[in-house]
C-alpha cells in the first residue's frame, strides 16, 4: 500500500537519500532519532513534502491525489488544529472533508477514552490534548485506511496513551497500512510489527521488531524498584550471572548477557536479601544497539549465503 | 467542499476579539473623519472624507487587519495548514480562506464607505443614493482587492511578512499618478471614488484593473502554496 522507489528529500536541514521500501497492511516503525529522518519520511509519504528524485506510491497513487488524500492521516509531534474551534467542530469538518457521514464525536472520542474534550475550544487544549484529539480523529475515521503517527506514545494524552496499541492493533488487522516514526526502541517493539532503521537520511536494516529486540540485548538490562536498594545491590553483586550492578535511589539496574539468566539471578538476589519489590522491568535496547544489531543480522545473512 | 473549508477563516474572524475591536476602530475612525468634514461646513465634504480618509488611510488598514483575522497572523499555506491535515487539497484550503478574506473585506468595505458617504454628505455632492452606489461600489471593490492583495503577501515568509511589505508598497507607490501606481490597488481606488487617476485612465478602466490585479493576486498567491 506504500511503495517508495529511490526516494531522495531534504528540508534544511534532514536529508533522505536513496529509500526504497514498501509496506503493506500491518503496523511498520521508522526506528532512528528526529534527526534521522522518519519525520521526514512520514511528510513524504503523506505528501506534505515533494521528493527530489524516486517515487512515492500511496494506495493506488500519489498521496497529493485528490482520492487518496481524504485516505492518508499523519500526525506528526505538533498536530495543526483549526485553531478557532471546537473539537466537535474539527470532527465534523474532517468528516466532511473525507467524505464521511455525520460523526458521533463522543463516540469517536470515547474510543481513546477523550469524550470530554468534544465541546472544548482547540485553542484551550494542551499540547498532549491537542494530539490525542488529531491521534482520534485519524484512528477512528472511517475512510483513512494509511495512518502516519511520529512518535505516537510522546506527547500524549495519558488516557490515549493506554488505549492506542489495541486500537493501532485492531486496524492493523482491518487491513490499514500504519508507519511510525520513533526513536524508541521499546515503543517500536511494542506497537510494530517490522522496523526500518535509519541513519542519516539512510536505511541502515529492517527487521522484525521482536528480533531486533532480542538480538540488541546483547547485554540485557533488569531495573528493580525496592524498599532497600543497598542491600539488593550487594545481594546481586554476588551473582555469577550479573556482569554490573548500578544503584540510583531506590532502583538497582543489573546488566547481564542472558535475560532470563539475569532474571532468576535477581529472584534469587531478592529473596536473599530480604528486599519488597516495587518495579521490575526490563530495559529496552539504546538505538546505538539496535543498529549494531541491524548490522551483525546483515553480516550474518551475507555470511550464508554462497 | 469550499463552503467546509471556509468554516475555520470564518470562524478565525468571528470569534476574533482583537480583530473585531481594531475593525470596529477603524470604522469608527472612518465615520468620525466623517462627521468633521460635515462639520467643517465644506461643500463637498462626502469627496473629501472619501478621498482624504478612507480610500488612502481606512481602507488599507481595515482590510489589511481583516485579511490578517482571517488568515490568523501567520503564512497563507500555515493558515490552511489544519485543513490539509485533515485531507483538504492545499489549493482549495487556500482558495476558501481567500474567499473569505475577500468576501469580509468587500462588504466591510462597501457598508462602510456608505457610511462615511451618508454620515459626510454635503449640497454639493452628487445626489446621496446615486453616491452611495457608488461609494459602495469602489469601496466594495477596493476592499475585495485590498484582502487579495494582502493575501497573496501573507503567502510570503513562515508569518506572512510579505503583508505589511505589501502595505508598504500600496502606500508608497500609490501616492502618485505615475506608471508604478498603475499595480497597486490605492490608486485605481482612488479613481473609482472621484480623485486623480493613475496615468489619466477612466473609471471603467481602473475598475478593470482591479479587477485584473485581485485576479492576479489570487492565482500567484494559490500557485504559490502548491509549489510548496
Amino acid at each position: 500500500m506504500i511503495t517508495l522507489e529511490g526516494v531522495a528529500a531534504r528540508r534544511s536541514p534532514l536529508a533522505l537519500s536513496n529509500i526504497s521500501v514498501t509496506w503493506g497492511p500491518g503496523v511498520h516503525a521508522l526506528l532512528g532519532a528526529s534527526a534521522d529522518g522518519g519525520p521526514l519520511l512520514l511528510a513524504l509519504i503523506a505528501g506534505a513534502i515533494r521528493p527530489r528524485v524516486g517515487r512515492v506510491r500511496v494506495l493506488y497513487g500519489a498521496a497529493t491525489d485528490a482520492p487518496v488524500r481524504p485516505q492518508v492521516a499523519f500526525v506528526p509531534l505538533e498536530p495543526a488544529l483549526p485553531g478557532a474551534m471546537r473539537v466537535a467542530e474539527v470532527f465534523q469538518i474532517a468528516a466532511a472533508i473525507r467524505g464521511e457521514r455525520k460523526p458521533d464525536v463522543a463516540d469517536r472520542l470515547g474510543a481513546l477514552g477523550l469524550a470530554t474534550l468534544a465541546g472544548r475550544a482547540v485553542g484551550t487544549l494542551s499540547r498532549e490534548e491537542a494530539r490525542a484529539v488529531a491521534v482520534a480523529e485519524a484512528i477512528t475515521s472511517m475512510r483513512v485506511r494509511v495512518l502516519l503517527i511520529e512518535e505516537p506514545l510522546l506527547s500524549l494524552d495519558a488516557r490515549a496513551v493506554n488505549r492506542l496499541p489495541e486500537l493501532l492493533r485492531e486496524r492493523s488487522r482491518a487491513g490499514w497500512t500504519i508507519v511510525i516514526a520513533t526513536a524508541s526502541v521499546r515503543d517500536a517493539a511494542e506497537l510494530a510489527d517490522d522496523c526500518v532503521l535509519l541513519r542519516g537520511g539512510v536505511v541502515v536494516g529492517q527487521s522484525s521488531c521482536v528480533d531486533l529486540f532480542a538480538r540488541s540485548s546483547t547485554s540485557a538490562r533488569l531495573r528493580i524498584v525496592t524498599s532497600d536498594s543497598r542491600a539488593l545491590a550487594a545481594a546481586l553483586a554476588r551473582e555469577e550471572r550479573v556482569d554490573a550492578v548500578a544503584r540510583r535511589d531506590t532502583s538497582v539496574t543489573v546488566r547481564g548477557r542472558d535475560l532470563l539468566e539475569l532474571a532468576r539471578a535477581a529472584a534469587r538476589a531478592i529473596v536473599a536479601s530480604g528486599v519488597s519489590l516495587t518495579e521490575l522491568r526490563v530495559e529496552p535496547p539504546s538505538l546505538e544497539e539496535a543498529r549494531v544489531a541491524v548490522g551483525g543480522m546483515a553480516a550474518q545473512i551475507a555470511e550464508e549465503q554462497p | 467542499m469550499i463552503a467546509v473549508l471556509a468554516r475555520p477563516p470564518i470562524a478565525r474572524l468571528l470569534r476574533s476579539g482583537r480583530g473585531r475591536t481594531v475593525v470596529l476602530a477603524w470604522s469608527a475612525l472612518a465615520v468620525a473623519f466623517a462627521v468633521t468634514a460635515r462639520s467643517s461646513g465644506s461643500l463637498h465634504a462626502a469627496d473629501h472624507a472619501l478621498l482624504g480618509a478612507f480610500a488612502p488611510l481606512v481602507l488599507p488598514l481595515l482590510t489589511y487587519v481583516l485579511a490578517g483575522a482571517v488568515i490568523g497572523a501567520r503564512s497563507l499555506s500555515l493558515s490552511a495548514a489544519p485543513m490539509v491535515a485533515l485531507g483538504a487539497r492545499p489549493t482549495q484550503a487556500t482558495a476558501a480562506t481567500m474567499s473569505v478574506a475577500i468576501a469580509a473585506c468587500a462588504l466591510s468595505s462597501g457598508l462602510l464607505a456608505i457610511v462615511v458617504d451618508v454620515v459626510a454628505h454635503a449640497s454639493a455632492d452628487p445626489p446621496l443614493g446615486r453616491d452611495a452606489v457608488a461609494c459602495a461600489y469602489a469601496g466594495g471593490l477596493g476592499g475585495g482587492v485590498y484582502a487579495s492583495w494582502f493575501a497573496l503577501g501573507a503567502s510570503f515568509g513562515k508569518r506572512g511578512v510579505g503583508r505589511p511589505v505589501l502595505l508598504v508598497l500600496d502606500w508608497v507607490l500609490g501616492a502618485g499618478d505615475g506608471p508604478t501606481a498603475l499595480v497597486t490597488p490605492r490608486a485605481h481606488i482612488r479613481n473609482l471614488l472621484g480623485g486623480s487617476a493613475p496615468l489619466q485612465l477612466s473609471e471603467r478602466t481602473s475598475a478593470l484593473a482591479l479587477v485584473v490585479l485581485a485576479l492576479a493576486c489570487v492565482t500567484l498567491a494559490i500557485r504559490r502554496v502548491r509549489a510548496k
